[in-house]
């Protein structure tokens, strides 16, 4: 058998999956948004779906809240992810255990979290009830509401509890195989500790972050149960309000379901594109 | 032009119960060029650290002329640590790499790009600036690397191994190179090694340090003529020992009575001298001379070592092969010892 | 830098570290808590009453939450299982050869890990209906391959490229078939990447919730589904019990695995999804 028949034949079944699976939902899911099925008789492709979904604002509310949720997280996310991995990399008194809760962390749903996040910031939540045994408040409606919020507070601390260990991990490992002797160099022609981080760390880093901060915003842009648990009715996240449309009892809201999931899939193509040609090519450079 | 001053300089690291330098003292002129010879794992490149500022010391004192630096962050201190494995930035040019420290101290980006141009001309890689690290051959990153610690005028340079990483004929080039700019630029320079080799071709003076501690501070030339001890002979390769005591210009051992220069101390002590200075001869009539039998002989082109055996006792010697043309294992020889060459430790 | 400066400097590392440690366990301590109160109403910091009763009802046969627990590690163990049988082949052809293309293929495979599952699952939820998938455990096995299977591929190929064949050549010509070669060298020697890649695929598929939701179309009901619909429920008490079970297949992976976690493995990518 030749390399190419092996290849070929040990990639085949993977290849199948992801093709039928997941490149053919993606491309049904494009085909009923324009409403084109022939299988049920619709043979006549149009723009309705999508002229529908861009003449209603409450699109553009979510999909604006879903825009800030994903960004908002990710950015919070990542700083914290480099400060807690530049802390993680030196050894301090309780290190062991941050690393452990770390990947305990990593290892946790995300609804859990996002049940825990009701549970503390709900405004009869463990919070509030700190806030009323110190009487800053008397009632729950007293206290600022950070679940079912406009603002997605709630929303945005889940992703950021869930996250921050995730992309500290990744770029804990990359310092680590860094080693501290660049930012010695650094230090030693001059640099200032902040400069050495700015200069020299943050772009040897780079690549890990982007990478991992790409997997983290797509998330938490096409996440459904968090924002369904922890997000207020109007507006809702996109993915939510997707999956309304989808599941409603009027079937001809079903294409605007899926033109919703295509601008979804749209925005994480255009993740991947980032990805390719910034994350891959630095890697290689530096090999 | 700085004056270095090491006093009492010790590292004990975390955890750790032996320390990683023990004690170290030492001067170093100012313009001189200075090698830390000694085993790896001996606490140089921590002594090296603790110079440029990147380790604390446990105790001790590093002063610039006089001036104590401990404090002085090592962005500050005027020493910079250049690095074994070069340590270039990748995800910088040639050019950004050896502009670096003249960047970070905000120095107007024109005037930068005109002292590295002047710079990639001293290292002789004129037409490289816009290449990145990982398109540069080993001999190359080692000039860039040089250049960039150079270009901001550090008034003390620290190599870190700086020819253990280059093939023979560059290792020759790179010598040359960092003899040449340290002459020029007149900085005290301090360089770490484990190669005795590479001490002796590039040092004024050589610091060997043994198990974290200094043994002797000298010339090269000493290392080999007036060694401290044994392990100091022994780490230049030198294996010629004989027990014995010195009194009136004559050493008393187990071979016989040997005639040695006025200078050395009277009293029990161990003579030496280098394989490389046995003489053959057949005038047993000489001064020290001692007949001997050749129980070995190893062939190495450009030079012949000897085993010789003499009273129980085994010598190295090294010969030019002219003179040990003929000679067998298990002949009969003389050798001679002449007076100069032996010293007592 | 002098002995104060780098007082303050650890004594600031101390406290931001313990800040992390609360924080990373904070939303966990509400949840346990739960799962043993009877009645804990606003404004009490503790519930007045202990009770199991939570704990009670969820073993009980009645409660479903134990058939939840059942079909979930089902599910979970099918995807996992067919991830590693499709995945370790794929893995090897992408670790271990060159060929035109690969970077296509790399692509297509690295796609669903950043894809989120709602902008497939729409278009898979039509095909599936028409296929009769719908509403099926086997439907929702297949699903969750979509995440599994790139994962489990990814982690092998990053195996298999640190893998040298040339132990197989050796077998060979020592006179072992291609399967006995497979089995004791081969297998043995990529043995760790599929048991760890293995048991984090299985937690990928354990935290999969949109999927399931739609393909299973509320007729399987796994315990992220259950989990939710007590949270929106307001039965906090067997919530908090239900959490406490769906996070301990986690924990067990973590204590088995805990250094193959650091994001140097590689494998670490996938709990972006998790």
């Amino acid at each position: 058998m030749s390399d190419r028949q092996k290849i070929v034949l040990l990639l085949l079944p993977a290849m199948l999956v992801i093709v039928v699976l997941f490149f053919g939902g993606l491309i049904i899911g494009l085909m009923r948004s324009f409403n084109y099925m022939p299988i049920i008789g619709l043979t006549e492709p149009n723009f309705k779906a999508y002229i529908s979904i861009f003449s209603d604002i409450e699109f553009y509310h979510s999909f604006l809240l879903t825009f800030h949720i994903a960004f908002t997280s990710t950015l919070i996310s990542c700083v914290l992810a480099i400060g807690a991995a530049l802390l993680l990399r030196r050894s301090f008194v309780g290190k062991t255990i941050v690393n452990f809760l770390f990947q305990l962390n990593l290892t946790i749903p995300h609804l859990v979290g996002a049940i825990g996040m009701l549970y503390l910031f709900s405004q009869s939540g463990s919070f509030a009830r700190l806030a009323a045994e110190f009487h800053l408040i008397s009632r729950p409606s007293d206290f600022p509401a950070l679940i079912f919020d406009p603002y997605a507070i709630g929303i945005i601390m889940q992703y950021v509890w869930k996250e921050v260990p995730f992309i500290g991990v990744i770029v804990l490992a990359n310092m680590q195989s860094i080693g501290e002797d660049y930012e010695s160099v650094a230090r030693s022609l001059g640099a200032s500790k902040w400069q050495s981080f700015w200069h020299v760390l943050m772009p040897m880093i780079f690549p890990g972050v982007l990478s991992a901060s790409i997997i983290v915003f797509a998330f938490t842009f096409g996440a459904y149960e968090i924002p369904a648990l922890l997000g207020a009715n109007y507006p809702a996240a996109l993915p939510v309000l997707a999956y309304q449309k989808y599941t409603n009892v009027d079937l001809a809201a079903r294409p605007e379901a899926m033109a919703m999931a295509v601008i979804i899939a749209i925005l994480c193509a255009i993740l991947i594109w980032i990805y390719v040609r910034y994350c891959r090519k630095r890697i290689r450079g530096q090999a | 032009m700085t004056h270095v001053s090491i006093q009492n300089l010790s590292k004990i690291y975390k955890g750790s119960k032996t320390p990683a330098l023990d004690e170290l003292s030492l001067e170093i002129p100012s313009g001189e060029l200075t090698a830390l010879l000694g085993p790896s794992g001996c606490g140089k490149t921590t002594t090296m650290k603790m110079i440029a500022g990147l380790l604390d010391p446990t105790s001790g004192d590093i002063s610039f002329d006089g001036r104590s630096v401990l404090n002085d962050k090592p962005e500050n201190r005027g020493a910079v640590m250049v690095f074994q494995n070069y340590l270039l930035f990748p995800y910088m040019s040639v050019s950004e790499n050896i502009g670096f420290g003249l960047k970070m101290r905000k120095t107007d980006a024109n005037d930068i790009k005109k002292r590295v141009g002047e710079m990639l001309e001293m290292v002789k890689l004129p037409d490289l600036g816009d290449r990145k690290p990982s398109e540069l051959s080993g001999g190359q990153q080692q000039r860039v690397a040089l250049a960039r610690a150079l270009i901001i005028q550090p008034e003390v340079l620290l190599l870190d191994e700086p020819l253990s990483n280059l093939d023979a004929h560059l290792r020759l080039e790179m010598r040359d190179l960092i003899r040449a700019l340290q002459q020029e630029m007149k900085i005290t320079t301090i360089f770490v090694t484990h190669d005795q080799e590479e001490a002796v071709v590039l040092a004024d003076k050589i610091a060997l340090i043994l198990d974290g501690k200094m043994k002797q501070y000298d010339t090269p030339q000493a290392f080999y003529k007036t060694p401290i001890d044994e392990a100091t002979a022994r780490f230049f390769g030198c294996h010629n020992f004989i027990k014995g005591k010195a009194l009136d210009g004559v050493f008393d051992c187990a071979i016989g009575k040997l005639k040695i220069p006025k200078l050395i101390k009277e009293g029990q002590g161990t003579l030496t001298f280098r394989p490389e200075n046995i003489k053959i001869t057949k005038d047993k009539t000489k001064e020290n001379s001692f007949g001997a039998k050749v129980s070995n002989i190893i062939y190495l082109g450009t030079q012949t070592r000897l085993k010789i055996k003499l009273a129980e006792m085994e010598f190295d010697a090294i010969l030019n092969p002219n003179e040990t043309a003929g000679l067998a294992i298990g002949d009969d020889v003389f050798i001679h010892l002449p007076s100069e060459v032996l010293w007592k430790i | 830098m002098s002995q104060k400066q780098n007082r303050t400097l650890q004594s600031l590392r101390v406290l931001t570290g313990i800040v992390l440690i609360t924080w990373l366990v904070l939303p966990l301590v509400p949840l346990a808590i739960w799962s043993f109160a009877k009645g804990w109403y606003f404004p009490d910091i503790l519930p007045k009453r202990w009770t199991l009763n939570a704990w009670d009802y969820t073993f009980s046969d009645t409660a479903g939450v134990l058939d939840s627990l059942w079909i979930t590690i089902w599910i979970s163990l099918a995807a996992t299982g067919l991830s590693v049988l499709i995945g370790v082949p794929a893995g090897r052809a992408l670790g271990m050869y060159k060929f035109k293309g690969k970077e296509l293929v790399e692509l297509m495979i690295l796609a669903p890990v950043i894809v989120p599952g709602i902008a497939v699952v729409l278009g898979i939820h039509s095909i599936f209906i028409f296929l009769g998938l719908n509403n099926t455990v086997t439907g929702v096995v297949l699903v969750h391959l979509i995440p599994t299977l790139p994962y489990m591929t990814l982690v092998m190929s990053g195996i298999f490229a640190n893998y040298d064949p040339a132990y197989e050549d050796q077998a060979r010509s020592l006179g072992a078939s291609p399967l006995k070669t497979f089995w004791y060298i081969t297998l043995p020697a990529i043995m760790p990447g599929i048991i760890v890649g293995g048991l984090f695929a299985f937690l990928v598929s354990w935290s999969q919730y949109i999927l399931t939701l739609l393909i299973g179309g509320g007729r399987i009901i796994t315990l992220p589904l259950l989990l939710f619909n007590f949270a929106t429920s307001g039965r906090n008490d067997i919530t908090g019990a239900i959490g406490m079970i769906y996070i301990l297949p986690g924990i067990i992976i973590l204590l088995l695995t805990a250094k193959h976690l650091s994001g140097r493995s590689g494998a670490v990518g996938g709990f972006g999804q998790i």
